[in-house]
């Protein structure tokens, strides 16, 4: 298990858990981020910039400042493939 | 204000199509754009359906019911007080998964209503079979496909709206887990006669379960301790029973029942191939490449409005002159004719010098918005913003600013936190908008060149990221993280960009051309009784000591107020000479001087307006005295280097 910010690029990854403080968490429901949801990182902006992750589940994006990122927990999906 | 017409309200998520799809039945009368909640305020109209009436509303984008965003709580605020008459729920069948958990909140809601399933066409390249009759028995809602940008089902559609207005399609809740359900109906029954009800005593129950306890429902709560206890307590029994907090476990259970009803009428085929705007969003998203990619953009940008308005200007300054040229024959030197001239000048000065350059500035920005690209540039500037105190989310009000500062403005509304929406409130002023960049172009870059203009980009965003990093220290409040979403990238339609320009450009002369040839008539009038040159001399500390620059330009800083191109056609007016003939009465570094003062001085009337009406009469009066302070350092600056 691993915070979202420090995943591996390109790999399906299972949300475990989304910590952080309430205003946070509310938006990420809203954007259709949950437990158990499949997520990937695909890109990064330079200089420590935000990452963008894409829900498999929902098949949607969403640009993640690194303190927001660093908020979920993931763990590398084992059905990969 | 309730009309006597049917009211039907237009809701989805952002980039649902939903304003698309207004448009569609309403003609040419909103905005649409490719960017999370840039459909800031709600617009109505009337429309005439086979001889009915219907007064439909469009309203902005929004995730869930539980509103963390400004432009969220317009909404709620909007459904509970208008009450309409039919919901017509504008969901993204591309990513139908997502979208219905809005659906399902709007269920709870129990409104009359009906599913737009919109972008069919998307989701069926994505490699995913909806069936929409099945979608309809799980829901217990009437769904119609739709393919809005291209008028596809919106005949069905409105048909159906006809039908429900008429026979009042009741909608049925679904329901929860057990235990959930059971709190729910718990609540329900014992909230007090006297509360304000929402929706139904349902939906507020589950309102007062899960939304956030500062917001409208919960101050009502607090209000009534016996009502408080037995909402706690109930979510408390979740909380204990689930292990988690109540918000989440809605949440949650609102995911995993619209993922299911997904599932359930939908058929996934897999290995979907990469499609086009994959391969172009690897491309244009890249870490590094991205960068190189954003400033080529801004270049063509740049030089395509830069050639085209040029050509067009050339084009029509000859016959501008002429006219001129006749009339002074033709009416003498009387009073008529400073009137009639100063008609002429403000008529032509915004043929030929203001719309060429504001036309292709408008059909750019309109291409950008429908492609997606500015949730894009977001995501790549969201480091550079965090230098200045602010995050990506930020890019899309800002370079919205470089159309029109109003509009910029309001979709501050998209940012959740106030310190956010206050900086960016106050830094917008200092964007270049279309009205500054014609005047950049028009003497700028047409006297001194276009690398000039492109410096003075330069210098002015430079500039407003040292504004910001200031600011960022007097609103000490943390802002929260970036969380934007990234539409798909969507080919722009002609139709939708020629239309959007159409929009700008009839409220252009509307409102701003009146103002433009009212300026010149007052100035000519004010030439022709002398009375410029009192004014001038009032001035003329600032202008001639301080700014160097000729004493007949003082009044023509004080007009731009009203707009800032008026600047630039009441300076031909005040010198008295041709566009053409500039030079001779001013010099390149005085045009310099001048420019970088009416683009940073004052925010325009408008813009004032709009900020007194978004942040308070603080924020605004202090935007003015930072533009003055602003404008009158940096051109003291330009004139030291010069």
């Amino acid at each position: 298990m691993f915070r979202l910010s420090e995943a591996p690029r390109g790999r399906p990854l299972r949300i475990v858990d989304i910590q952080g403080g309430e205003g946070v968490r509310r938006r990420l429901f809203a954007l259709g981020f949950h437990k158990d949801d499949l997520v990937e990182v695909n890109s990064q902006g330079i200089l420590r910039g935000p990452l963008l992750v894409k829900n498999l589940t929902a098949d949607t994006s969403v640009a993640m400042g690194r303190g927001v990122a660093h908020k979920i927990i993931v763990d590398l999906a084992s059905d990969e493939g | 204000m309730k009309d006597e017409f049917p009211s039907v309200i237009f809701l989805g998520q952002p980039n649902s199509g939903k304003s698309t799809l207004f448009n569609a039945i309403a003609g040419h009368k909103a905005l649409t754009s490719n960017f999370p909640g840039t459909s800031y305020k709600h617009t109505h109209s009337e429309v005439n359906i086979e001889g009915r009436i219907l007064n439909i509303i469009d309203l902005p984008g929004a995730y869930s019911l539980n509103p963390s965003e400004p432009a969220e709580r317009v909404i709620l605020s909007h459904l509970f007080q208008e009450k309409p008459d039919l919901v017509i729920n504008v969901v993204d069948a591309s990513i139908l998964g997502r979208s219905l958990e809005l659906t399902l909140e709007l269920i709870e809601l129990g409104y009359p209503m009906i599913v737009s399933l919109n972008m069919i066409d998307l989701a069926e390249k994505k490699g995913v079979h909806i069936d929409p009759r099945k979608l309809e028995k799980l829901l217990g809602v009437r769904v119609i496909p739709t393919v809005a940008s291209r008028g596809r089902g919106v005949k069905e559609l409105l048909a159906a709206a006809l039908f429900c207005l008429d026979n009042r399609c009741p909608v049925a809740p679904l329901r929860w887990s057990g235990d959930i359900e059971e709190e729910v109906g718990h609540l329900a029954e014992r909230l007090p006669s006297e509360i304000l009800i929402a929706g139904n005593p349902r939906f507020t129950a589950i309102k007062l379960i899960e939304a956030d306890p500062t917001f409208c429902l919960g101050i009502l709560a607090e209000a009534e301790p016996a009502l408080k206890h037995e909402i706690d307590s109930a979510k408390k029994r979740i909380e204990d029973k689930r292990r988690s907090s109540a918000y989440e476990i809605m949440a949650a259970e609102r995911h995993h029942l619209a993922l299911k009803i997904f599932e359930e009428s939908s058929l996934v085929r897999r290995g979907k191939q990469l499609t086009w705007d994959a391969r172009v969003d690897d491309i244009i998203m890249h870490p590094i490449l991205g960068y190189p990619i954003l400033g080529l953009i801004f270049l063509a940008f740049f030089f395509l409005i830069f050639k085209i308005g040029g050509r067009l200007e050339a084009t029509l300054l000859g016959p501008l002159g002429r006219l001129r040229a006749l009339l002074s024959g033709w009416l003498g030197t009387g009073l008529l004719a400073h009137l009639g001239d100063g008609l002429v000048q403000g008529l032509g000065g915004g043929v030929a010098i203001v719309l060429p350059y504001f036309i292709p500035l408008l059909f750019l920005m309109a291409f950008l918005e429908d492609l997606g690209y500015l949730a894009r540039a977001g995501f790549l500037l969201d480091t550079f913003m965090h230098r200045i105190g602010l995050h990506g989310k930020s890019v899309s009000p800002f370079v919205l600013g470089f159309g029109c500062n109003v509009p910029a403005v309001l979709s501050t509304r998209i940012l959740e936190s106030p310190r956010d929406r206050a900086i960016t409130s106050l830094l917008i002023p200092f964007i270049p908008c279309s009205a500054r960049t014609t005047i950049i172009l028009a003497l700028v870059a047409f006297y001194l060149g276009p690398f000039w203009a492109l410096g003075f980009y330069f210098f002015n965003v430079l500039l407003i990221a040292v504004i910001g990093r200031l600011l960022s220290f007097f609103f000490k409040d943390p802002s929260p993280g970036l969380i934007l979403e990234i539409p798909s990238l969507k080919a722009p339609s002609l139709k939708t960009m020629v239309g959007k320009t159409y929009l700008e450009l009839k409220s252009f002369i509307k409102f701003a051309w009146p103002l433009l040839v009212a300026g010149s008539i007052v100035l000519s009038l004010l030439q022709f009784l002398g009375m410029d040159k009192i004014l001038n001399a009032a001035f003329s500390p600032l202008v001639v000591h301080g700014l160097g620059l000729p004493q007949p330009l003082g009044i023509t800083l004080v007009f731009g107020f009203l707009r800032k191109e008026l600047s630039l056609i009441m300076m031909l007016q005040a010198l008295g000479v041709e566009y053409k003939n500039l030079l001779s009465a001013i010099s390149r570094e005085q045009i310099l001087v001048f420019t970088v003062f009416v683009s940073f001085f004052i925010p325009c009337l408008s813009t004032f307006a709009i900020l007194w009406k978004e942040t308070g009469k603080r924020i605004a009066f202090l935007s003015v005295g930072l533009s003055i302070a602003v404008a009158i350092a940096a051109s003291l600056v330009v004139r030291l280097i010069f």
